[in-house]
This record gives structure tokens, sequence and C-alpha cells, in this order.
């Protein structure tokens, strides 16, 4: 073995040398127990230093090779003597000799110790405390885990730990300084010291360290994932490393860490990236004085947290990709490519078929600002034929077209209003309705000072008719979801403990009070809806629209874990037929993204149950599974097949909340085999399953123009001429395959799948829950909830822009995401990617990077609206 | 005295000054200037509310420089339609029909399929649905017996029940009055009631409705024989005799041409010229005994409905049952019967051919205009693949009164096909695909009706154990001069 010979640069491979070293050792064994002190020291001193040398040598192998093939030679001489050696340490009086000893026993106990003895560290805590480092990687890597188990074993003894902890700290400076960030933060976890790391972070590995700990605050349990993100924060601060520490203060929703950022940095271009990123969350923020002194810098950062340049942005990438040119249904239903049976070749229209076009239509066109249907230009046609498209939908159809508008012109304000304005003078109620709800779609995501929502609903939220009313209310609802907005609350709130007012508007009142205080457990509102829910009549409690009453109440807790409990003990004194519904909805919402995995454990027994009548709380619990295991990649892949088990064995209320849980989990991203499942799905016996596989196929779908579930939609096209329920699904389904134009994403989760927006889930849930009861909700008069997906749809771009917010175009890499998390070096975070010139669309699981040296992105995740500074470093290079 | 930015769509008008003494409804006159919005419909919001034409100043609190907002255009109010458009839904069923693009299919009561399926093909021909509607007229004559009387009110009823209904039709009625009118129909075996031959059933039907319909006619004028003028062909025969020489000329009109099938027939075409040829024994006078005749014959008028048999069956001693000819016999969406006419109907169709050739032509030069106004409801695509037809289809409707200037041109297009499937006639199962005015193709399989494309029904050609055509009909496809 020549190789090996070289790499050690000693010969005792040769079996002549390793017999003189053994006999060497043996001898030096011997010694050790002469009673002669200066004889043994030296016996000691050499033993210790040829392993030590040895030792090196072997440490040599292993970076080299990186496995470890066979066990260095002293220590595999030194093995049969390990237990001469303890006895005879044991008898050693207290000296450095005896010390020695200690250390030499410490890194024999590495291979000879037997489990759970943790001999190495108890001779290493006896030892000379030298250099922790010296006797290489591996038996540092051991010590670190006899420490924890150590450690966990002292701390319930409650025994000190002072000496322990002497040893973590050398031990963490080791990895720290030795590209092995993840085992210094595993430990400090063991021991629950978290904050010595923040000492030793320095400016070459506070990156990898902070991602390693991002990424496995997911798989931590209760307050440990805040601690462990608390400190990634504090270490992001220390290095400057503003946007991250941003992203870590939303996702712990702490507030005052983000004003705490505003105050510490003084880099108004950096602060304008912050209010990007803080619009892009969806939250309401205000800046005061102390953030931004200057008023006129402050009113143009408070402007884009209100999102107001959402609509040009939005623009600027349709006019760049091309697609300003706007889609009437047809081209959607391209019905040109299904052979034989195209679409009913009647002539009378179909009140439910124009319906569906109204929202394919507003679905496709929305934040375009037009349409063919309902922005036609007036002076094209006396008729005004946007007026004729608003009066092909038949009742409560109207007040969808008339809001479908707000969709067209989402996000545009001034335009939407104008628009809009036209309906508030009609003489139906529905058309009024439908204006109502139109207003708050367009101010949805986007907030103005003059605050024109509620000035122009809050009227309406009183009148006689309910549909009115509940125009108003779900307008009031969007406009302002997560604004926490305490002249909503004083408006809404009084309605759900009016007797006169009718379910619908109690359900859809609860519904608004829930996305305005999504996620503030306030306990005001909550109360109102308890009270609400409790005033409910026996026969008023089996309809489906009192489910939006429990679904409101979760979402005040969305995603707020423990903070749900007294609730739901509250909601166990329910009437029975609503109980265990509000209990799963309750719980659902609550670890919503918190990749729980004992909750979803919790969902899946609940769905084991046997009903035996007509119970409905396994609907919330499937969407729960969904709800929870959603957070994160590994958990999300697991719950897909754990439903896949539901699907087999479940009863007919389980099977049909299943195609939504895959719609949910697989939202905006197509997975091939997901998408199969529902392909399979829609073809099922039973109608209510196919319904729910086919709105699905459209969410998993949504807003990527994807090819083949067009394809597989135009097909149930035909499969389902006749029957206009399943086809009505068939079309919103393309629509939102198509939902602007293949610009936009339902996903709540953005900034590289960190952050999830708390309404985007809410809409997604609400619509979700609604289709758990197709026929009595959207196939009946409240299809309007489908425009509940507003709060979800955010443009998939990225878009560049300079210093003066200026769209730039500048080459960008776009490729699927790698994780490289806990890799040493500097990894590729992309692979297979493409480069294109910005603004571009990013599909999910697809990372950016710049592919000039030009300028330095001010936000490390390019995603949205990204702010471009120029490089002083950069030199054009011919 | 403030003085305020409003902003009203995309314009911002800035120092506009607000009189605090006088009512916010002459800052909305100003407004109006401004904006050309008349007051009533301005809406100006402060800071989540609404300014009120009475409001105070003071208590509104706005400030000096604030931005307000105003809503409002001068456009037109939204008005209603004064006639609202007709929904699908809100329809009665009976004009739900014509949404769904096709009629109502038949409840098979018990091995009915052969008159499901013949009646299916029958309904599709209007003249006889509006012949049949003014049957029976005021005085009827006594030359119809009661059972014959009874199909054809039955058969005119159970028509207009297809009309009028999207759900299944159960055609018990008129089952009871060809039972009673032809009790061959009502043979049992093993207690059930037989599958029957589909072509007796349509060659009877036609039959009775035409005494019916003759006769009813009859007060009138004698040419008004509607099913003959129908479905009639007058054929003329050589009969020639090789032995003697003899040759004679006959007429007869027959209600459907036979396609016969044998070793050699492949295609529609060469079946009907055997059909056309026979040989038949018969006593001759010069020979003074009976000697083989060959008779020859030709079409001499065609029908507006051409009828086409395949003889697929025949008797078979051995199994005492009709046998099935499975023989794959191709026949094309249009049919030219010019080479089976007689030269006197040539010279009369000449000019028409003439005519429906320009016609065509000029049609596939300038076809779009003139298809989308001859047809709205048409799909588009099929109106292209399908232009001749679908304006011949729809102007022969709309031109029933005026037969006269109608003229045949001796071209037939494909619009019902009959099919068996099965072994033997008395067995199996028939169904009928019938082309709709709309020019879909629906397969009416008793209680359903199933859309289909085009090109399969040209597969219905044999050959195998798939459905079979056993009767086809064609319809004329006339110009008018």
């Amino acid at each position: 073995m020549p190789h090996e010979q070289n790499i050690l640069g000693l010969n005792f491979t040769n079996s002549e040398e390793d017999l003189a070293l053994k006999q060497q050792l043996e001898l030096y064994v011997e010694r050790v127990q002469d009673s002669d002190p200066g004889l043994q020291k030296v016996a000691l001193e050499s033993m210790r230093s040829c392993t030590f040398e040895l030792v090196e040598a072997w440490q040599e192998i292993r970076t080299s090779t990186s496995s470890m093939t066979s066990v260095p030679k002293p220590l595999k001489f030194l093995r049969p003597h390990y237990g001469t050696l303890q006895t005879h340490y044991e008898k050693m009086a207290e000296s450095d000799l005896k010390k020695l000893l200690a250390d030499i026993l410490s890194v024999l106990a590495l291979t000879m110790s037997p489990e759970g003895e943790r001999a190495s560290l108890k001779y290493r805590l006896l030892g000379s405390d030298g250099d922790i480092g010296s006797w290489g990687h591996e038996y540092v890597r051991n010590l670190a885990g006899e420490i924890s188990q150590e450690y966990a074993k002292r701390q319930s003894e409650e025994a000190p730990i002072d000496d322990l902890m002497e040893l973590v700290v050398q031990i963490v400076a080791f990895h720290m300084k030795h590209n092995a960030e993840p085992e210094a933060v595993d430990l400090l976890m063991e021991v629950e010291d978290l904050d010595l790391l923040v000492e030793h972070v320095d400016s070459a590995n506070y990156k990898r360290t902070c991602l390693y700990l991002t990424s496995s605050a997911k798989y931590l349990p209760g307050p440990d994932d805040m601690l462990v993100l608390d400190i990634a924060h504090t270490i992001y601060m220390k290095f400057e490393e503003y946007p991250r520490a941003l992203q870590i203060a939303l996702y712990l929703d702490n507030m005052q860490y983000v004003k705490q950022l505003f105050t510490t940095c003084n880099d108004i271009q950096k602060k304008r990236q912050f209010c990007f990123i803080l619009a892009r969350q969806g939250i309401t923020f205000e800046l005061d004085e102390e953030m931004c002194a200057e008023d006129e810098e402050r009113e143009a950062l408070q402007e884009i947290i209100n999102n107001t340049k959402l609509s040009e942005g939005y623009l600027t990438l349709a006019r760049d990709i091309e697609v300003m040119e706007p889609k009437s249904p047809e081209d959607i239903y391209k019905a040109h490519l299904i052979d034989g049976r195209g679409s009913g070749g009647g002539t009378v229209d179909s009140a439910r078929q124009n319906l569906a076009a109204t929202f394919v239509n507003a679905f496709v066109n929305a934040g375009f600002g037009q349409d063919k249907l309902m922005t036609v230009p007036s002076e094209a046609s006396s008729g005004s034929s946007s007026t004729s498209w608003l009066f092909k939908n038949k009742e409560h159809g109207k007040a969808s077209a008339a809001a479908s508008l707000g969709m067209i012109l989402l996000w545009d304000v001034d335009s939407g209003l104008a628009q809009l304005d036209k309906y508030f003078h009609s003489t139906d109620t529905h058309v009024i309705s439908g204006a109502l709800l139109g207003v708050g779609i367009v101010n949805c995501g986007v907030k103005n000072d003059c605050d024109p929502a509620l000035a122009l609903l809050a009227e309406y939220v009183d009148k006689e008719d309910s549909s009115t009313r509940i125009g108003a209310i779900m307008g009031l609802g969007l406009a302002y979801a997560g604004s926490q907005n305490e002249q909503i609350r004083s408006k809404l709130m009084p309605l759900l403990g009016d007797g006169k007012s009718s379910l619908d508007v109690i359900a859809f009142t609860a519904i608004s009070l829930g996305l305005v205080y999504v996620g503030s457990c306030n306990e005001e509102v909550a109360q109102a809806i308890i009270f609400a829910l409790m005033d409910r009549s026996e026969a008023e409690m089996g309809e489906p629209l009192t489910r939006f009453l429990s679904l409101g109440l979760g979402l005040l807790y969305l995603g707020k874990q423990e903070s749900v409990e007294a609730t739901a003990e509250v909601s166990k004194t329910f009437n029975e037929k609503i109980r265990k519904h509000c209990d799963m909805t309750l719980l659902s919402c609550a670890y919503a993204g918190t990749g729980n995995v004992l909750k979803v454990q919790h969902f899946l027994g609940q769905c084991a149950q046997h009903l035996e009548k007509g119970e409905t709380f396994q609907g919330p619990a499937v969407l729960g599974i969904a709800m929870v295991a959603m957070a994160e990649e590994l958990g999300l892949d697991m719950a897909i097949r754990s439903l896949e088990h539901l699907l087999q064995y479940g009863e007919q209320n389980i099977r049909k909340a299943v195609p939504l849980a895959l719609g949910l989990l697989c939202i905006s991203n197509p997975k091939v085999n997901v998408m199969d499942t529902l392909s399979r799905l829609s073809h099922d016996a039973d109608t209510e399953v196919a319904m729910a596989a086919i709105i699905s196929l459209g969410l998993i779908g949504a807003g990527t123009n994807n090819a083949r579930i067009a394809g597989m939609l135009r097909n149930l096209s035909s499969y389902y001429y006749k029957d206009a329920s399943l086809l009505f699904c068939v079309r919103i389904a393309q629509g939102l395959v198509h939902l602007g134009k293949g610009l936009m994403t339902l996903s709540p989760y953005h900034s590289e799948r960190f952050l999830m927006s708390p309404t985007a889930l809410a809409g997604l849930v609400t619509l979700l829950h609604a289709c758990l009861d197709m026929k009595a909700i959207i196939l009946g008069k409240y299809h309007y909830v489908l425009y509940f997906l507003v709060l979800a749809m955010q443009p998939r771009m990225l878009l560049t822009v300079d210093e003066n917010l200026k769209p730039l175009s500048v080459p960008v890499r776009v490729g699927q995401a790698v994780d490289v998390v806990g890799q040493a070096g500097r990894p590729k975070t992309i692979t297979g990617f493409q480069t294109h010139s910005t603004p571009v669309l990013l599909s999910a699981g697809d990372r950016a990077e710049l592919a000039t040296e030009k300028y330095i992105p001010l936000s490390p995740i390019l995603e949205g609206f990204v702010i471009l500074k120029e490089n002083p470093d950069y030199r054009e290079d011919n | 005295m403030l003085t305020v930015s409003v902003k009203w769509q995309k314009e911002l008008f800035s120092n506009v000054e607000i009189d605090t003494s006088q009512t916010p409804y002459v800052f909305k006159c100003q407004l109006y200037d401004l904006t050309g919005v008349p007051p009533e419909r301005q809406k100006i919001m402060v800071k989540g509310g609404l300014l009120k034409d009475d409001a105070d100043w003071s208590t509104v609190g706005v400030k000096q420089g604030q931005k307000l907002m105003m809503m409002g255009t001068a456009d037109e109010i939204v008005k209603a339609p004064e006639k609202g458009p007709l929904f699908a839904e809100d329809l009665p069923e009976e004009e739900l029909v014509v949404n769904v693009g096709h009629s109502a299919g038949l409840i098979n009561l018990g091995n009915t399929c052969y008159m499901n399926s013949t009646i299916q093909c029958l309904h599709l021909v209007p003249e006889l649905k509006s012949a049949l509607i003014k049957y029976p007229p005021p005085v009827r004559s006594n030359a119809v017996d009661q059972s014959s009387h009874l199909l054809a009110v039955t058969t005119r009823d159970l028509f207009n029940e297809l009309d009028r209904n999207v759900k299944p039709v159960a055609p018990m009625r008129f089952l009871s009055a060809l039972r009673s009118k032809y009790p061959q129909f009502a043979q049992l075996q093993n207690g059930l009631y037989m599958q029957q031959d589909a072509e007796e059933c349509w060659s009877q039907l036609l039959f009775t409705l035409s005494s019916c319909l003759k006769s009813s006619g009859s007060s009138e004028d004698a040419a008004a024989d509607t099913v003959k003028r129908l479905f009639g062909i007058d054929l003329v025969s050589r009969v020639h005799c090789a032995e003697s020489g003899e040759e004679s000329t006959e007429t007869e009109s027959v209600y459907s041409l036979k396609c016969h099938i044998s070793q050699e027939v492949n295609h529609l075409h060469e079946g009907l010229r055997h059909g056309l040829k026979s040989e038949l024994e018969k006593a001759s006078p010069s020979l003074g005994r009976s000697a083989i005749y060959v008779k020859d014959s030709r079409i001499n008028d065609l029908p507006r409905y051409l009828t086409i048999q395949f003889v697929r069956f025949f008797w078979k001693r051995e199994t005492n049952q009709k046998a099935k000819i499975l023989r794959k016999v191709n026949y094309p969406l249009e049919l030219d019967v010019l080479d089976f006419c007689s030269d006197d109907l040539r010279k009369r169709l000449e000019v028409p051919r003439k005519i429906l050739r320009d016609e065509e032509g000029k049609k596939f030069g300038l076809k779009t205009k003139q298809n989308s106004s001859a047809s709205t409801d048409i799909d588009v695509k099929m109106s292209d693949a399908e232009g001749p037809s679908n304006v011949s289809g729809n102007s022969s409707e709309s031109a029933a009164g005026e037969e006269k200037e109608k003229h045949l041109t001796g071209i037939y297009d494909l619009v019902a096909v009959l099919t068996h499937k099965g072994r033997s006639a008395d067995s199996g199962h028939y169904v009928a695909w019938v082309k709709q005015e709309n020019g879909k193709w629906i397969q009416f399989d008793d209680d359903n009706p199933i859309l289909q494309r085009e090109e399969d029904i040209t597969k219905l050609s044999g050959g195998g154990d798939w459905h079979m055509a056993y009767i086809c009909m064609y319809k004329a496809r006339d110009v008018s001069i």
C-alpha cells in the first residue's frame, strides 16, 4: 500500500516496524506502571507524543480520504492495555502525570469505552486541559456527543454543570474555527446555551451558522425554535445583515425588532428595501418619526409598505413579457382543441356558464386593468358592453360580475374606484353588493391614507338588504385583512350580536373579522364570535354557513399555537353539532404553518374514527393536516403520502376533503405525483370528490399556465359537458391555472419559502372550508367566496429597480434552488439555471442570482422588488 | 380658509381652497368645476369617512395641506337592459331542448331498441313531422283502418314529446299501437317480447304513415302523398331475357334502395349496383316456359330522403334465423347517385348540379361571411367543414312552403345511420346515430343520447363486432332556382 505510506509519511505499515512500535508501546505501558516517577513521566510523555503524532497522521488520512479505513496503529496497539492503564490510573497519586495519563485514556476511550459510559469525557475532565483540537476532529465530536448526554443526566439530577460548560466553550470555539458550524450549533442546542454562539461567529461563518439555525428551527419543538431564531436575529444584526434580520423578525412576528431595525439602519436605500419586504409579507406597519426623521422620506417609505407600487411593478412585468393583451374566457377554454364534443352548442345563455366565464375572466385578467368583458371602453358601443355582460349574469351572479371589475383592476385603487363608481348608482341590489365587494378586492393588500374602502363600505354594512350587507362586509374583510383596524371592529362586531341579522350576514361578518384580526388572538373579537355561535338555534347549527363562524374564530389564532387553548376549552361547551367541528378548525388554524408533527398525528387520529351520524369535523381535520404540514418540504411529502392512505381507507366525508388538502399542500406548485392523484380523483364516482379534485387541480396549477393541467382540464370539460355543476368547477379551475395569465402565485410562502403571509393563508383556508360543502356555497348563491383567493394572489416575479425605484434590467440566473444547509465552503445555490434579464418570473422552488458584478442587490433574496445599487469595485473588463 | 389637495382618479388637484364657513356642498361645487363630476355623484373620502353635504367643517377635521380622495365619474349610470337575457336555467323543459342541442332519448321497454332507433331516425325528418302535425285532417276518410290511424296519431304524439323533453321518453302508447297494428312485433319468446328486425319496423311504419297521410290528403290533391314524396324512389327497370331477346320496361316505387353484400362488394356504390340488377325467373310468353330474365333498374325519380338498406341478414335454414353478414362495406358521408339514374333523370339533374357546383365553388372562395349570417348557432368548426350541408339544411327548412323551387341534384348527405350490433337480426342491439340540426352527431342508445364525432360515424361500416350500419338515411342537397 504505497499510497497510504505516502500519506502517513511514516513507515509503520511495514509489519516489522509495526512490531517495533508495538513493542515500544508495550514497554511504555510497563514503564508507566513502574514505581519510578521519572521513568513514568518519560514513558507517558513519549507515549503521548507518539500517540499524538499518529493521531495527527490519522487526522490527515481522514481529511484526505474523508473515510476512516483503519484504526490508527498506536490506538490499535494500545487497545489491549486500556484496562491495565485504567487500573493503574486509579492507583496513581494526584500529579501532573496522572493528568497526562488521563489525556491518553480519554483518547483511548474514544474507541474502547462501552456505549453510555462517557469515559472519554470523564478522563477529559480529569486530564490536563490542553488544546482540545490537538486530538483531532473525531475526538472532539465524540466528546461533544458525550457532553450532551452528560448534560441531560446532570440536568435531571440538578448537578452543577460548570466544568462541562468550560469544555463546551472550547469545543464551540474549535468547531467554529474549523467550518463545523452545524456541530457547534447542535452542541449548544443540547446544552441550551445558544447565546455562546454570538461571541464565536465571525464574518466568515455567520452566514452558514444562521442558515443552519434558521433551517433547524423548523424541526424544533415549542419555544426552542423561537429561541434559535432569536439568536440568528442577534447574529444578523451584529453583522448588519439587515434584510435577513428583518425576515426573522417577521417570522417571529416581532414588530419591536422591525422598529429596532429601522432605527439602527441609516441607509435610506436599505430602508426602502425593508419596506418592500414588509409589503410582500402584507402586514400593516406604521413608520414614525423615530424610524425615519424626514417627513417626505417617511411618506415615500410608507407608500412602499402600503404596496402602492405593486400594480405598477406588476404591469411592468406584464409589458416586458408581452402579455398585456386581454384574454377572453374562450381563449382559456380552447374548445377548438377538444375534438367533437365542444362546449354546448346552445343558443341560450346558461347563467351558470356565464358566471363561470365571469370568474375565469376575472382570474385571468386579474390586475391587468383591461379585459374583454367588463372594461370595454364605453365609447366603443353606445350600449356599453360591460353593462351587457353584467346583465348576462343572473341575480346573485351579477354581484360576482360587478366584483370581477375589482379583480381586473386589482391593486390599482385610483382607476378601480373610478370604474366601480357607476355601479354604485344602480338600482339593482346585487350590482351594488358586487360593487362593494369590488372596492374591497381592489384595495386588497393595498393601503391608502384616505381609507377609501372604509369610507365607501361602512354605511352599507347596516343596510336592509342582506346581499348588499354581505358585499360590504366581505369587502371590508378583504381590504383590511391583517390590519387589526379598530374602526372595522367597531363597525362589524355589533352585527354578530344582532338578533335580526340573517345567518349568512353573521357568517360573513365572522370571516371578515377573522381576516382583519388574523393571528391577533384578539379576545374581544373572539368573545363576540363565540357568543354569536352560542346564539345559533339548533336548526342553524346544521347549516353549512355556520361553519364560517368557527373558521372566523380559528383565523384569529392563525399560527399562534398554544394561545388558542383557552378558546378551544370554551368551544367544548358548544352545541354538539358544531363542537368537534369547531375544535378541529381552531386547532388546525392555530398550528397552521408550524409543521408540528404531533398535531398532524392528532388529525390523522381523528380521521381514523368511524362516524355514526352526519358529523362534519373530519373535513377540517383533513385540511388541518395540510395546513400544519405545509410548513416544510419534508413534512409536506409525508403528508401527501398520509393523505393517499386516507383516500384508500377513509369514508366519503374524508375523501372529499383529501383533494383540497392536496391542493393546499402543493398550491401553485404542480408536483407530478399530486397532479396524477388529482387527475384520477377528478373522475371519481362521487361527484363531491370529483369537484374538489377539479378545483384542486386549479389550485396546484394556479398561475403556472401548466400545459399538462390545462390539457387535463380541457378533457374534463368535454367529459363533464352535460353536468353543469362539474363543468362550472372545471371552468373555475381553468381560470385559476391561467391566473393573471400565468404571472401570479397563490402560495402564501415567499422569501425562499421561509416566510408565510398569514393573510394569504387565511384567504386560502377560507376558500377551502367553503369547498368542503360545494353544493351549498360555491354552487349555491355564495360563489363570490372564490374572491377570497385574492388575499393570496401575488405576482411571482423578480423586479429589479435602481436607486430611484425605476425598473432596471439586469441579467440574472434563474434555476432550481439547492439546499445548502450545513455544507462547507461556498456551494452553488441553484442548479440547471438559465440566464434571463429582469423582470423575470420565478416558479415554485426557483431561486435567482445576479449574473453580473456590476450591481449589488440590497436584499440577499431575489424575489419581488429588489433594489440594486452600483458596485463601486466593479470594473468593466474587456 | 384651508388649502387641500384632492386626488381624483390619476389626477391630483393641489391647492384647492376650502371656505370653512360654507357647507361642504360648496366645496363639491368647486370640484365640479375641476372635474366635471356633478356634486351628487361625488364621494369625498376623508380618513375613512365620507364627506356629507351638510357636515360642519370643524367636526370633519380637515387639516391644512391634507390629501383628500374623490371618487365619482360623470359616466352614464349602469342600467339594466329592458329585456334581460334568457337563461337556460329558467327555461321550461321543452325549450331547454334547443339548448341541449338534441332531442330526448327513448326508454327501452323490453327489447324495443329496434323501434327506438327507427323512431329516432325518422324523427329527424322535419317534413314528416310537419305532415304529421296536420294529421288527422278534419274530414277523415274511411280508407284507413282504426289501428293504422292510431299508429299515426301516436307517432305524431311521440315526435312531439321527443321535441319537448330533455329527459328520456317512454313510448308506451306508440308501442301498443304498433303491436296492435302489426301483431308480429308482439311475438313472445320465453315470456318476453322478442327482439325484432328494425328494417321491418321501419318499412311497416312508413307504409302505415304513407297510407294514412295519403288518405288524409286525398280530399285536396292526389299528389300530396307526403311519405312518397319524402322517401319514395321511382325505379324504371328494363327486364330483359337473354334467351328470347324479349324486353319490357317496368316502373315501380320503393322506399329504400338495397345494398347487396357479396364477396366483391367493399363499398356502398358496388352494393347498390348489385341491388339494382337482379335475375328472376318467370314465364316467358314467347318461349312458353319459364326463363331467366335480367332486371336492370335505374332510378327515375329521387326522394328528398334516400334510404339505403344494407342487406346484411339472410335466412339461414340450418339455424332457422336471420343470419348476419359481417362484411365491411364502406359508405360515404356524401353520396352521389348519378350513376344509378336513368337518362331522363340525368337530364333533369344537369342544370341543378351545375348551379350547385357554382355555388359551392363560390362558397369556398368567400365562405366566411355567408356562414355566420346563415347560421348563428352553429359551431364555427362544423360550419367550416360542413358549410354546404348546413346551408342546404337550413334553407330547406325555411323554404318548406316553396317546394316547387327546390331542385334535387342527386347529391346526398348522410344524416342518420341505424346500426346493429350482434349476430342475428332478432338479437343484438340496435342504435340510431343521428345528425342534429346544429351539425352534431348524436348516438341515441335508447334513453342515452351520446355526442359523437363525425369521423366515428363512417367507422360503423362493419367488419367486426362493433355497431355496423344497417340502414342509412341520406338527405338531398338541393338548390333553389
